[in-house]
C-alpha cells in the first residue's frame, strides 16, 4: 500500500491548481456567457499538457498514469468545471486515438495536439443508464465498409467536433468499437443546439448517427482490441467523477470560508453545527469518493482486480456526493448563495449537469431528505 | 367527524382546472420569463384565459378566490401548488408581496383601513424589507435606523433582497429606533414608494432562479415619513397592536411559510409528471431491471411529495381552525423543500443530459426551487423553531 502521491502526481497537482486558480477560475463567467472557452485560456490549457494524454512523440505533453490524470482533472475542475471539461473532453478524443489508433490515425494527432482551434470529442453516452458493455450504437463491418448507427447524448462540441470518436458495439461479436468521424460527416445528424443548466463551454448536444464509411475509420483497425478500448472508456467516465469531486471540494471550501466570516446570533455561523456538520459530512464523503475513484482507476490501469460494476458505482457515488455538497454549500451562504455575485450557484448547476450525463438508476436510489 | 385528510370535491375540481390551465397556458412562457427576467409582456392576456378565478389584482373589479369548506389557508396551499405547477412566473403578477401581512398583524384599525384593506380590495404589490447586507436569519441585527424628527420619522439604511421592492406601492421597513434596546428597539414602518429619500438602488438581482421575480436593493437616504406610518402607532402615541416589532414581522410570515412548500411541491409534481411522460415513450431503451428501478423511483418520489403535502395541510388546517402553532408551521415549511430539490434533480438524471438541457424546464425548476429552503426562514431556522418544542429556547 502506498497512499502518498508520487513526485509526478505532486507536480501535476501543483501545476493544475495554479492554472485552475489563476487562469481557469477567473474566466468561468465569461466562458459560460459565450458558450465557449476564451481562446487564451484554451491555449494555456492545451499548452499545459494536462488535458490531453498524448505522447510527446506525437506532439503532446506525455501520458501520465491513470491516477495522475484524475488528479489533474480534479484540480482543474476546482477552478471551473465548464472550462475544464470542455478541454478534457476534447483532449480525451486525442487520448483515445493516441492509445488505440493505427499509425495512420495517430499521425493525424500531430496537428491536433498543437492546434489551438481544433475541437475534438468522444461520443459515448446514450442515457438509459447504459454502460460501455450495453451501448446500443452499432458498428457493422462488412468487407471494407463500416456502418455506424445510433444516438448519442451529451456529446461535447456536437456541431463542430473533428475528430468525433463514436463508441459503439460490433454487431457481430459485441466487442466495443470506436469509429473516427467528424461532426460534419454525411450521416451525422446534430440536434438543434440548446443551452444547458451548466457546462455550456463544452457546447454539448445530441447526435444521431447513420454513417457509412470505410474500415480506415475504425479506431485501431479491424482487429482492434475491444477490451483495451473498454478500459479507456471506463477511464473517461472516471474523469467526470474527478471533475465532480474537484468542483464540490471548491464549493465546500468556499462555503466554509464564508461561514467563518458571516456573523449571525453573535457568532460566525461556522459555530453552528447546522452549518458545519453538512460541510464536514461533505468533506468526508468527498474523501471517500476520491479514494474510490483513484483506487478504481488504478485497478483499471493494472487491468486486474476490478469488479464488473466498480466504475458504475464510483461514478454514481461521486455525483451523489457532489450534488449534496454543492447544495449544502449554497445553503450555507443563505440568500447570498442564490445570487450570482457568488460562484457557488455555478457549482450547484455544474454538479447537476455532470450527474445527468452518466447515470444508472440501479446504482443509487432516490431518498427524501426527511 | 372522523379523521379524514381528503379535500372536498369542489376544491379538488378547482385545483385540477387551475393546474390544467397553468400547464397549457402559463407554462409556454416559462422559458422566456427566465431568460428575460420578467413575466411575458402579455401576462394579463394570459391570465384572461384562466377559466377559474385567480384572485387577480389588476382588474377594475376585484376578483376574489372562491371559498371552500376547507378554509382560507388550506385553499391557499392548493392554489399555490396548482398555480406553480405550470410555472413560477405567474405568482408575482397576482400581486404577491407580504408587506401587508405585517400591517394586518401589527396595524391599528386606522392603519388596516389605509394599508391592508386596499390590498384586499384593489390588490397591489407590497414589499417586506427586513434583510440587510449584514444579516438575514438573525433579525435582531437590524441596523437601519428610524430617528424621530417632530411629526416625522427619518429612515436611514440599506435593505437587500426585497421581493417586489422596486414595484411595490409601499414597503414595510424594519428599522431600529434605539440600538441599545436590541430586538425591542425594532419597529415596522410603512414607506410609500414616493416617500422622499426612498431609492431603488438595484431593481433586480442576478439570481440562480426565480429570475422573473423582482428582488430589489433599497436604500433609505434620510427618507421622511409621517409618525403615523409606524405600525401600531397613532399620531397620539402607541396603540395596542396585536403584535409588535421583530415578533410581528415573524408572526406575519409564519402563516405564509407553508405556502412556500406548496410552491415547491407544485414544481416537484410538475417535474415528476413531465419526466414520467417522456420516460413512458422511452421504455424500450431501458433494460427490464432499469425500467423497474425507474418505475419505483417515480413511485417513491410521488410518495415523498404526498408526505410534504400532508405536512403543509396539517399546518394550515390548524391556522384555519384558529389553532395556529408556530412549530407546526415551521415543520410545514421546512419539511418539503430539500426533498423537492432531490426530486427535480433525480428527474433530470433519469432523463439524462437532455433532462438538464434548456429544451425542458426541469433545469429551470431545479434553479427556481433552491430559494424555497432559504427565504421566509431557511431550513435550518425552521429546524431551530421545531427543535424548541422539544428542548426549549437555549440560544438565538
Ligand atoms: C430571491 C430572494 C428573495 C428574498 N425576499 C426577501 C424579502 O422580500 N424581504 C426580506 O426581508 N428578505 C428577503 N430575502 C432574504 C432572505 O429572507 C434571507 O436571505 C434569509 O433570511 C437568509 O438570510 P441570509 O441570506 O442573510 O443568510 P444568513 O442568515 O447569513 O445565514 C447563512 C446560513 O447560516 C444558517 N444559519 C444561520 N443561523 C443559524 C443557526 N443558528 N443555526 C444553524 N444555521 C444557521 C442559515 O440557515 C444559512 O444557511 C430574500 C432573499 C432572496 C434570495
Amino acid at each position: 500500500m502506498n497512499l502518498s502521491p508520487d513526485e509526478e502526481q505532486e507536480a501535476v497537482a501543483e501545476l493544475a491548481t495554479s492554472i485552475a486558480t489563476e487562469i481557469v477560475s477567473p474566466a468561468a463567467r465569461e466562458a459560460e456567457a459565450a458558450g465557449a472557452v476564451p481562446d487564451k485560456v484554451w491555449a494555456q490549457l492545451v499548452e499545459s499538457g494536462l488535458t490531453a494524454p498524448i505522447p510527446e512523440e506525437l506532439g503532446g505533453g506525455g501520458v501520465p498514469d491513470a491516477v495522475t490524470q484524475l488528479v489533474a482533472v480534479e484540480r482543474l475542475a476546482y477552478g471551473d468545471p465548464g472550462i475544464t471539461m470542455a478541454a478534457v473532453w476534447s483532449g480525451a478524443a486525442g487520448g483515445l486515438i493516441a492509445r488505440h489508433g493505427t499509425p495512420e490515425q495517430t499521425e493525424r494527432l500531430r496537428g491536433l495536439a498543437s492546434s489551438r482551434d481544433a475541437r475534438a470529442a468522444v461520443a459515448l453516452f446514450e442515457g438509459f443508464g447504459r454502460g460501455p458493455a450495453e451501448l446500443a450504437t452499432s458498428v457493422t463491418v462488412d468487407g471494407d465498409s463500416v456502418r455506424v448507427q445510433g444516438r448519442k447524448v451529451g456529446v461535447p462540441f456536437a456541431a463542430i467536433a473533428d475528430p468525433l470518436v463514436v463508441v459503439g458495439r460490433d454487431v457481430r461479436d459485441g466487442r466495443l468499437r470506436a469509429v473516427v468521424l467528424a461532426s460534419t460527416d454525411d450521416g451525422v445528424g446534430v440536434d438543434e443546439m440548446t443551452r444547458s443548466i451548466a457546462l455550456d463551454a463544452a457546447a454539448m448536444g445530441s447526435v444521431t448517427f447513420d454513417v457509412t464509411t470505410t474500415t480506415h475509420a475504425l479506431l485501431g483497425g479491424v482487429d482492434a482490441d475491444g477490451d483495451a478500448l473498454t478500459s479507456s472508456v471506463q477511464h473517461l467516465r472516471l474523469l467526470n467523477a474527478a471533475a465532480q469531486i474537484g468542483l464540490a471540494q471548491r464549493a465546500v471550501e468556499y462555503a466554509a470560508d464564508y461561514a467563518t466570516t458571516r456573523i449571525a446570533f453573535g457568532t460566525p455561523i461556522a459555530g453552528f453545527q447546522g452549518v458545519s456538520f453538512p460541510l464536514a459530512e461533505a468533506l468526508m464523503r468527498l474523501d471517500a469518493a476520491r479514494l474510490e475513484t483513484k483506487d478504481v482507476a488504478d485497478r483499471l490501469d493494472l487491468g486486474a482486480g476490478l469488479g464488473a460494476r466498480d466504475v458504475d458505482h464510483a461514478v454514481s457515488y461521486a455525483s451523489e456526493v457532489a450534488l449534496e455538497a454543492t447544495r449544502d454549500s449554497l445553503q450555507t451562504l443563505g440568500g447570498h448563495g442564490f445570487i450570482t455575485d457568488h460562484p457557488v450557484e455555478i457549482w450547484y448547476r455544474s454538479a447537476a449537469a455532470l450527474a445527468a450525463l452518466d447515470f444508472d438508476p440501479t446504482c443509487s436510489a432516490f431518498e427524501p431528505a426527511l | 367527524m372522523t379523521y379524514s385528510a381528503q379535500l372536498s370535491k369542489p376544491l379538488v375540481d378547482y385545483a385540477r382546472t387551475l393546474r390544467e390551465w397553468s400547464t397549457s397556458e402559463a407554462r409556454p412562457y416559462a422559458r422566456a420569463a427566465d431568460t428575460d427576467h420578467r413575466p411575458p409582456a402579455n401576462w394579463a392576456d394570459v391570465l384572461d384565459t384562466c377559466p377559474v378565478p385567480l384572485g387577480r389584482v389588476d382588474l377594475p373589479e376585484p376578483q376574489a378566490l372562491p371559498d371552500f369548506e376547507e378554509g382560507y389557508w388550506v385553499r391557499a396551499l392548493v392554489f399555490y401548488e396548482s398555480l406553480n405547477y405550470g410555472d413560477i412566473w405567474v405568482h408575482p403578477t397576482l400581486g404577491g408581496g407580504i408587506g401587508h401581512l405585517v400591517v394586518e398583524s401589527m396595524g391599528t384599525p386606522e392603519q388596516l383601513e389605509k394599508w391592508y384593506e386596499p390590498v384586499l380590495e384593489r390588490g397591489f404589490t407590497t414589499g417586506f424589507a427586513l434583510t440587510e447586507p449584514g444579516f438575514g436569519s438573525d433579525t435582531s441585527q437590524v441596523s437601519t435606523t428610524a430617528t424621530r424628527d417632530g411629526d416625522n420619522w427619518v429612515i436611514n439604511g440599506t435593505k437587500i433582497y426585497c421581493s417586489g421592492g422596486a414595484t411595490a406601492e409601499y414597503v414595510v421597513v424594519f428599522a431600529t429606533v434605539d440600538k441599545s434596546l436590541g430586538a425591542k428597539g425594532i419597529n415596522a414602518f410603512v414607506v410609500p414608494k414616493d416617500a422622499p429619500g426612498f431609492v431603488v438602488a438595484k431593481e433586480n438581482e442576478q439570481k440562480l432562479g426565480i429570475r422573473s421575480w423582482v428582488t430589489s436593493e433599497l436604500v433609505f437616504d434620510h427618507c421622511v415619513i409621517p409618525v403615523e406610518n409606524q405600525l401600531g402607532w397613532t399620531p397620539d402615541g402607541a396603540a395596542t397592536p396585536r403584535r409588535s416589532g421583530q415578533g410581528g414581522a415573524l408572526g406575519a410570515l409564519a402563516h405564509n411559510r407553508p405556502n412556500m412548500s406548496a410552491m415547491c411541491i407544485g414544481l416537484g409534481q410538475a417535474s415528476i409528471d413531465v419526466t414520467a411522460g417522456i420516460l413512458a415513450g422511452q421504455k424500450a431503451g431501458f433494460t427490464p431491471q432499469r425500467w423497474q428501478a425507474v418505475e419505483s423511483e417515480l413511485e417513491r418520489m410521488n410518495a415523498a411529495l404526498e408526505r410534504g403535502r400532508r405536512m403543509t395541510f396539517r399546518a394550515q388546517y390548524l391556522v384555519d381552525q384558529g389553532k395556529e402553532d408556530r412549530a407546526v408551521s415551521a415543520a410545514g415549511k421546512g419539511y418539503a423543500p430539500q426533498t423537492v430539490e432531490r426530486v427535480i434533480r433525480r428527474c433530470m438524471q433519469l432523463l439524462g443530459p437532455e433532462g438538464t438541457s434548456q429544451d425542458l424546464l426541469l433545469e429551470k425548476w431545479y434553479r427556481d426551487v433552491k430559494i424555497m429552503d432559504i427565504f421566509e426562514g431557511s431550513g435550518q431556522v425552521q429546524r431551530i423553531v421545531v427543535g424548541r418544542t422539544l428542548m426549549g429556547r437555549l440560544v438565538g
